[in-house]
């Protein structure tokens, strides 16, 4: 049979929509599978569409390939929240309701500056790595990339991620609840394979990274990490690194605050004391309610949310007895992950979610879970993920307890959906009113 | 279509099977786990590192030649004095690293009024969008640290500002000379940065060897060090001196030192986890949902934005762009104008389009051309 013409399209449109509609009130009434004659034709299937029927784009169009048009709805976010410094000194966050698998594309990567997004010329890029070394040494880039290259998967977490609702939820949004993080495969060299040649003094215990932007954005790094897996970067997801995400070098400490891996990177300095920046002390430090704050506190730990559904993407439309994937992510910044559990009730109780793809060090991990919907039905969703570091998500009693709703950063307590009986997905906290203090 | 060819699939099959076994009696290839001490003592962060075993780091295979050669490139070259002087210029603790130079509360709070007034606010008391840097005296706001909104959301939160939490004076004085004034930073000389940090120390009520900081004092290398600050030891783990390192691989080492949780994994609670206690937490009203741009999962073609045909929006870009540092001062309409008036209207257009070294930024940010900002400036002007 021929597709028809256009002029058929309204009376067929009408019809389908007629047909359809007296289909779900049968499917409702639960009448058992619906005989073919009962069901219209679908007009986009029944008629040419105008894409079929004409040119397409040269392909010497876009030379720089990007989205759909349709898919125009998918873009960072900011909040005023959140606006601080003129959108300069502020953040704007990743739609990880939209995300899928592990990578987040770089035009989605959550962008945190401190001075604005630095636009830094390649040709005038340097970085300087001294202080107590036997030889200090000044890269340009080229020569920077003509050290041997490692390329990982890791995300970068600001700890602020979740900040905003240690008191209660705030956000019933997940790219807002959960979107200061992305996740993607990065390319540099090893700071201890160049290290190998400038000679590290013994008394050499921390190191300052410092950016080269308005706010020279600093930090003090300990020697271990330098030494363990620390990265100087240059690759995002297979091209060079967006001005967002501190082109063309940042510094990359896998699973630590994403401040730490300071962008526009200048200057490496080594010293026997730590320094005092801004952004580790005034910033970046966790009040505890015994008035005391941590202060270098490097890894995010443990987490995980549901990623489908979320308060952006609903389930008021599924029917009953459709089978739906619970789908999340789990990440830990101080290992990898070893498993999921979900909860329908909230945390009383969890079964075992079930990992997919890869599961990589200190890198967003795919989990998931099959569940038939029942119409009407009420759930409260929350996920809890653990590492091979042994450490698991807390309850937000478990860690209120210690750290009081003051602390800013690093909220890593297990986090709640709830499912209304008409299907939309509301953002809850399971929690003791006024918190549980001092356990 | 594809036909799939039968015999090929057999012959993979058995491939595949092969491959299996092989991998299987590799035990070099097993993937080296994570290890939470490092000679002996514990991890800095809390976590696992995963050694290079093998010739692979977790799931990652290293090139064992890169180890064996790195002590053998050096592809940059080595930094003259000159070069190393010009951006060595953090200063550490104590003052460690400060130039020459002096600088007085009087001078400061005069360079205060010019430069930063318009964002931090009278006396540093913050502003949309720019943080406070006093609250008041910084030894009674210190005490408010232990506050802790548990109970009472509307009760009083802890004060976390310069006077009373940080600890070390040398991160205002490094933060300005490279940060300040935010739009357009490094434009400061060393005796400007003395100035400002004192008045800052001032307007903190900040003592020095017992007393209080006035009007007449002079800031300079010498006096630097003596400045103690209230919180100086209000941070965990202690990270200076020699036991510094030590220190923060012990605090992490206990998960509840920072509200971490450890169990192993057939440990953990699956059934009746729950206190009594715990209830159903929601959204305080409306909560926050004035995203930018509006929240949508909706595929459909975008509004055609053609900017020519778009009048500006005065008000929007009052608010989203300039509000931040002209509500306080300098208001849409506010008799502070005046002075700025009697230079005629060509001249505040000309600031306002180029920016100020009082810290208006260009446009203050905006990305609109100068015809329709010249339009938000009448309206911040004249308020109308």
């Amino acid at each position: 049979m021929d597709n028809k013409s256009q002029h058929d399209k309204t009376i067929d449109r009408r019809e389908f929509f007629r047909k359809s509609a007296a289909a779900s009130v049968a499917a409702l009434a639960g009448t058992s599978v619906l005989s073919s004659d009962a069901m219209a034709d679908d007009p986009a299937i029944m008629h040419h569409v105008p894409w079929g029927q004409t040119w397409g784009d040269p392909v010497t169009k876009n030379r720089y390939g990007k989205p759909s048009k349709y898919e125009h709805n998918v873009t960072r976010r900011n909040t005023k929240l959140l606006a601080s410094g003129n959108f300069r000194a502020s953040i704007a966050v990743t739609p990880i309701q939209e995300s899928m698998g592990i990578i987040t594309p770089n035009g989605l990567f959550f962008s945190r500056s401190h001075g604005g997004v630095a636009h830094v010329d390649p040709s005038m890029y340097r970085l300087m790595i001294h202080g107590l070394v036997e030889k200090p040494i000044v890269l340009t880039l080229e020569q920077l990339k003509k050290y041997p290259s490692v390329t990982r998967t890791h995300f970068i977490e600001c700890p602020a991620n979740g900040g905003q609702e240690w008191r209660g939820p705030q956000f019933n949004s997940l790219q807002f609840a959960k979107g200061f993080m992305s996740c993607a495969e990065w390319t540099g060299v090893y700071v201890k394979t160049i290290l190998a040649d400038l000679g590290l003094k013994p008394e050499a215990q921390w190191m300052l990274t410092e950016g080269s932007d308005n706010s020279e954005m600093g930090r003090t790094v300990p020697i271990d990490k330098v030494l363990d897996d620390a990265m100087i970067v240059w690759g995002q997801n297979g091209e060079a690194l967006r001005p967002e995400q501190g082109y063309p070098v940042r510094l990359l400490l896998p699973g630590w605050e994403g401040n730490l891996c300071v962008k526009w990177l200048k200057r490496l300095e080594f010293s026997n004391e730590p320094w005092y920046a801004k952004e580790e002390t005034s910033k970046y430090t966790a009040l505890k309610p015994t008035g005391k704050a941590i202060q270098h506190f490097y890894a995010n730990e443990v987490n995980s949310t549901v990623t489908s559904p979320s308060p952006e993407i609903p389930w008021t439309n599924l029917n009953d007895g459709d089978i739906v994937e619970i789908e999340g992510l789990a990440w830990s910044g101080m290992g990898t992950i070893t498993g999921v559990d979900l909860s329908f009730d909230g945390g009383n109780s969890y079964v075992e979610a079930k990992l997919k793809g890869l599961v990589l060090p200190k890198s967003w991990t795919r989990w998931s879970y099959m569940h038939t919907y029942k119409k009407g039905e009420k759930l409260l969703l929350t996920s809890r993920a653990m590492d091979d570091a042994g450490y698991i998500q807390p309850t937000i009693d478990q860690e209120v307890s210690v750290m009081g709703v003051e602390s800013v950063y690093h909220r890593n307590a297990v986090e709640t959906w709830e499912v209304t009986e008409t299907g939309k997905v509301n953002h809850v906290q399971m929690r003791t009113p006024g918190g549980v203090k001092n356990a | 279509m594809l036909k799939l060819n039968t015999k090929f699939i057999s012959t993979a099959s058995i491939a595949a099977a092969v491959a299996v076994l092989t991998v299987g009696c590799m035990q070099n290839n097993a993937e080296p786990t994570g290890t939470s001490t490092v000679n002996g003592k514990p991890t800095i962060d809390g976590g696992v590192i995963y050694p290079v075993a093998n010739d692979k780091t977790g799931p990652y295979y290293v090139n064992p030649q890169v180890a064996a050669d790195a002590s053998k490139i050096y592809n940059g070259r080595v930094p003259t004095a000159n070069e190393i002087k010009v951006w060595d210029k953090d200063i550490q603790a104590g003052g460690i690293g400060l130039p020459e130079g002096s600088g007085s509360v009087e001078d400061g709070e005069e360079i205060y009024e010019a430069k930063c007034v318009m964002c931090h606010g009278d006396f540093g008391s913050g502003g949309g969008g720019y943080p406070a840097l006093s609250k008041g005296n910084a030894y009674e706001l210190q005490k408010t640290l232990t506050n802790n909104r548990w109970h009472d959301p509307e009760a009083d939160g802890p004060v976390r500002v310069f006077g009373s939490y940080w600890p070390q004076l040398s991160t205002l004085w490094w933060y300005i000379k490279d940060g300040m004034p935010h739009p357009k930073s490094k434009t400061l000389t060393d005796d400007q940065v003395y100035a400002l940090t004192a008045y800052i120390l001032n307007i903190n009520e900040i003592e020095i060897n017992g007393e209080e900081i006035d009007d007449e004092f002079v800031l300079n290398r010498e006096n630097f060090s003596k400045i103690v600050m209230p919180n100086v030891n209000g941070f965990v783990p202690k990270i200076d001196g020699p036991k510094g390192l030590d220190n923060v691989r012990t605090f992490y080492a206990n998960p509840k030192n920072f509200g971490a949780i450890k169990v192993k994994a057939d440990e953990r609670c699956m059934k009746d986890c729950q206190e009594k206690t715990v209830v159903v937490t929601r959204i305080q009203g409306a909560g926050i949902s004035n995203f930018l741009p509006p929240m949508s999962d909706v595929r459909d073609l975008p509004k055609e934005d053609n900017k020519a045909e778009v009048k500006v929006n005065v008000k929007e870009v009052y608010n989203n762009t300039c509000a931040m540092c002209h509500s306080s001062y300098l208001s849409p309409g506010s008799a502070d104008w005046k002075p700025y008036l009697s230079e005629g209207m060509e001249t505040v257009y000309k600031k306002a389009i180029h920016g100020t070294e009082g810290g208006m930024p260009a446009k203050g940010g905006a990305d609109l051309s100068d015809a329709n900002f010249k339009l938000v400036v009448d309206y911040i002007v004249h308020g109308k």
